[in-house]
């Protein structure tokens, strides 16, 4: 086989072109800790990092709301067990102002004010704010949805928060829900919604509790005042009843905001495991195994440097050398 | 026969000597030069004498009767047509790398991650649909991923431009190559004709076509004459014997297969309808074709597709909500007429690019809390829109990514298959053709010994003649 000098120079030529790019790949994940470092490197695992990410922020998002919605929920909590307070404050007043043996008109006047005092504190409570929102207003935020007739001036609102993918929670409790014993025209919204349609016109239909009659925590202690003021023993009487519906009432809907609350810190966690888990995918596809990446390097260096001297071998003796 | 005869052996032994170094020294001159086959005189024995009185024939010395070029016309065509495709894997790769570039957001920002900010902006602005700040930022990641859209655009568009420069570069190498092996035909034709072989000649011209099916797929077949006749697949003869066709490019409409407005057309003077831009197939011009009326023109539609997808999804459920001042029908994006050059055309409506109260959140009049059109427009990012329902936004443009990377990987992995057999070849060649200086630096050693001998038989004739001659006095 005849050997030429350019074939000779052309071997040294590629071995060295062949070593070099392979040290140029290694330096490249040794120096960014990946090894995707462009789309072409592993198409595959590419797009699958790029939808990771997407994941990554769409998750980190719906952490954001889901505190969000824990935020709204708890503060409708706490707006919640302060009213249901006031309802069995007003209870006991008219429990002890409905026989005629422990009730005398001074003491009716009296109580009577601090019924007043009970409203006040009820509409301001129906009227709390998270920053410059209000609680109970449903898509009526901008206003105090209760007035102070004890009229409500919000709607059916369900502000729905996305807390996973496709899956939503209302973060809100209209108002009516909460106030009313069997409010007409309202819906009672049901925790957790899949799909993204709000209810549907079937839906709305859906709630409609046995007791017919509509009571009203505004009405109701408006009552009790007027009757505490006018003697009428009956309709203070009368009054109880329809406390404890009203108490009833607001005890469930606090139990569903719990079990709301309860569902986002499920789904807080499971996005947390998501993440994790995420992370660790798209680090098996880009990051570089460094304990792998060093010690290639250093083989890598061995070979370039074996070609080196091997290189000086193969293109120094002619035989120009021995002729003189 | 006589002395002065032997004195002529030696003299031929001589010259003979002397051709062989000159063309040792040639081959050594011409150890680095392109194309170059090494050669090799061949001598033959001169006719010889009938000795004087006897049978014996006597030898008269040597000729040199031609020299030859080493080379394989097998393994020549083997190289021209391996140098073809890796001349085309390497330009696809030029092309390819930069159009990945482009799409390479593994470092951190780029379309992927800027349509995701842009529909979480929207969930975002679901959770606060009356915050003044939160519709700012919606617009500005809004802004941002319409501006990735139209950067997007165009750099591929340059990159389109860039590979017009380059065909039109090409083309006119191409016709110079062409006009080379034209004349060399000529050249060669008219040295034969003197009964003299051109090796150098013969080389220069197999180097020429060599380079010429760099650029496209061509064929050669050599004619009686002994003229190189190159014909382009697909096209028809390019150089007959003493004539060429040449090419030119002009710019010129969109075309049905895939070549895109203003961009270069090829012409040729030998083809019936003037155009061969989409005949011409290999090589580096048929690797520019291939990348700028596919590859690229796919990536540019993907990408307008993409836009006008997000532009119409985003507008049709926009214009239903009501923005923060009791407008309805607002669209968000500036609507698109057609998907064609979606991506470089998309940008925000100016109501919404004027104020950020314009941005659509609720679905019923005067209801600030109102969510449900931000949490539809957020939504758009999961529904299924393109390919027929079975890609969803980020599927899609993930796929471009990922179809880019593909072609590139695998571009990449055919030319360093190509390369190890181009390298190869070239050995096989070199263990031809090649000069090999040490076997060189032999043949003069041997030469030299040659001519030293045959001026030593010219030397002993010489004194043989003086013995003679002194015999008289």
């Amino acid at each position: 086989m005849r050997v030429t000098e350019h074939s000779n120079f052309d071997t040294v030529r590629n071995s060295i072109d062949r070593s070099k790019t392979r040290m140029t790949n290694l330096q490249e994940q040794h120096a960014t800790l990946k090894k995707l470092n462009t789309p072409s490197d592993d198409p595959v695992g590419a797009a699958k990092v790029l939808e990771v990410r997407t994941d990554k922020v769409n998750n980190d998002q719906f952490q954001t709301n889901a505190k969000l919605a824990e935020t709204y929920l708890n503060n409708t909590d706490h707006a919640l067990s302060e009213l249901s307070d006031m309802i069995v404050r007003a209870k006991e007043i008219a429990i002890g102002q409905s026989s005629g043996a422990s009730s005398n008109e001074d003491t009716r006047i009296g109580v009577a004010e601090e019924i007043t005092q009970l409203y006040q504190s009820a509409v301001a409570t129906a009227n709390r704010r998270i920053g410059d929102r209000y609680l109970f207003g449903g898509f009526k935020t901008h206003r105090p949805p209760v007035d102070a007739d004890g009229r409500y001036l919000g709607d059916d609102g369900q502000m729905m928060v996305e807390i996973a993918r496709d899956v939503f929670l209302s973060m809100n409790i209209p108002g009516l829900d909460a106030f009313n014993t069997n409010p007409k025209g309202s819906f009672d919204a049901y925790q957790v919604q899949s799909g993204r349609t709000p209810a549907s016109a079937a839906e709305r239909e859906m709630p409609k509790g046995e007791n017919l009659e509509n009571v009203n925590v505004f009405d109701e202690l408006q009552n009790l005042r007027i009757a505490l003021l006018t003697g009428d023993l009956s309709g203070i009487h009368n009054t109880l009843e329809r406390f404890d519906g009203i108490h009833s009432k607001i005890v469930a809907t606090r139990s569903k905001v719990g079990s709301r609350i309860q569902g986002l810190q499920g789904t807080m966690q499971s996005l947390e495991r998501h993440n994790i888990t995420n992370a660790g995918l798209t680090s098996s596809i880009e990051d570089a195994d460094m304990a792998r990446v060093v010690s290639d390097l250093a083989k890598e260096e061995t070979v370039f440097r074996s070609a080196l001297q091997s290189s000086s071998k193969l293109v120094q003796p002619t035989l120009m050398e021995f002729l003189k | 026969m006589g002395l002065p005869n032997v004195m002529n052996t030696g003299r031929t032994g001589m010259v003979a000597a002397k051709v062989n170094i000159a063309t040792s020294g040639h081959n050594i001159a011409n150890t680095n030069t392109e194309g170059y086959s090494r050669q090799r005189v061949q001598q033959e024995a001169e006719k010889p004498n009938a000795g004087a009185g006897s049978r014996a024939q006597i030898g008269t010395g040597t000729k040199v009767s031609r020299v030859d070029r080493i080379n394989d016309e097998y393994i020549a065509k083997q190289i021209r047509n391996n140098g073809r495709d890796m001349a085309h894997l390497e330009e696809k790769d030029i092309v390819l790398r930069q159009t990945e570039d482009i799409f390479n957001e593994m470092g951190g920002e780029g379309l992927n991650r800027l349509v995701a900010r842009f529909f979480n902006e929207f969930r975002k602005l679901s959770n606060d649909p009356d915050s003044e700040a939160i519709r700012q930022s919606v617009r500005e990641a809004s802004q941002s991923m319409v501006n990735d859209f139209n950067r997007l655009r165009k750099e591929v568009d340059d990159t389109r431009a860039h590979m017009d420069s380059r065909i039109e570069g090409h083309v006119k190498e191409f016709n110079r190559y062409a006009d080379e092996i034209r004349i060399l035909n000529t050249k060669v034709q008219s040295v034969e004709i003197g009964g003299g072989v051109p090796n150098d000649l013969y080389d220069k011209r197999d180097l020429a076509l060599k380079k010429l099916s760099e650029f496209m797929d061509v064929s050669m077949h050599k004619d009686g004459l002994g003229h190189y006749n190159v014909d382009v697949k697909g096209m028809g003869p390019l150089i007959n014997g003493a004539s060429a066709e040449f090419f030119s490019v002009s710019r010129s409409p969109a075309d049905a297969e895939g070549k895109p407005e203003n961009a270069l057309d090829i012409h040729s003077t030998g083809h019936a309808l003037g155009t061969v831009t989409h005949v011409i197939k290999g090589g580096k011009i048929g690797a520019l074709l291939e990348a700028r009326d596919q590859t690229v023109s796919t990536v540019l539609e993907r990408l307008d597709t993409l836009a006008f997808g997000v532009a119409d999804a985003v507008n049709s459920i926009h214009a239903q909500g009501f923005t923060r001042t009791g407008a309805t029908g607002v669209a968000f994006f500036k609507p698109l007429a057609q998907r064609e050059r979606a991506a470089e055309f998309l940008k925000l409506s100016e109501a919404v690019s004027s104020s950020a109260n314009n941005i659509a959140a609720a679905a019923q009049l005067d209801s600030p809390g109102d969510n449900r059109i931000a949490i539809a427009i957020s939504g758009i990012q999961n529904i299924k829109a393109l390919n027929e329902g079975t890609s969803t936004f980020d599927d899609f443009y993930n796929s471009i990514v990922s179809d880019v990377g593909v072609a590139t990987s695998r571009n990449r992995s055919t030319m360093s298959q190509t390369k190890d057999i181009q390298t190869q070849l070239g050995k096989m060649r070199d263990q031809i053709s090649g000069v090999s200086l040490d076997e060189e630096t032999a043949n003069i050693l041997q030469f030299q010994h040659m001519f030293d001998a045959s001026a030593k038989v010219i030397k002993v004739a010489d004194e043989c003649l003086q013995t003679v001659l002194d015999l008289k006095r």
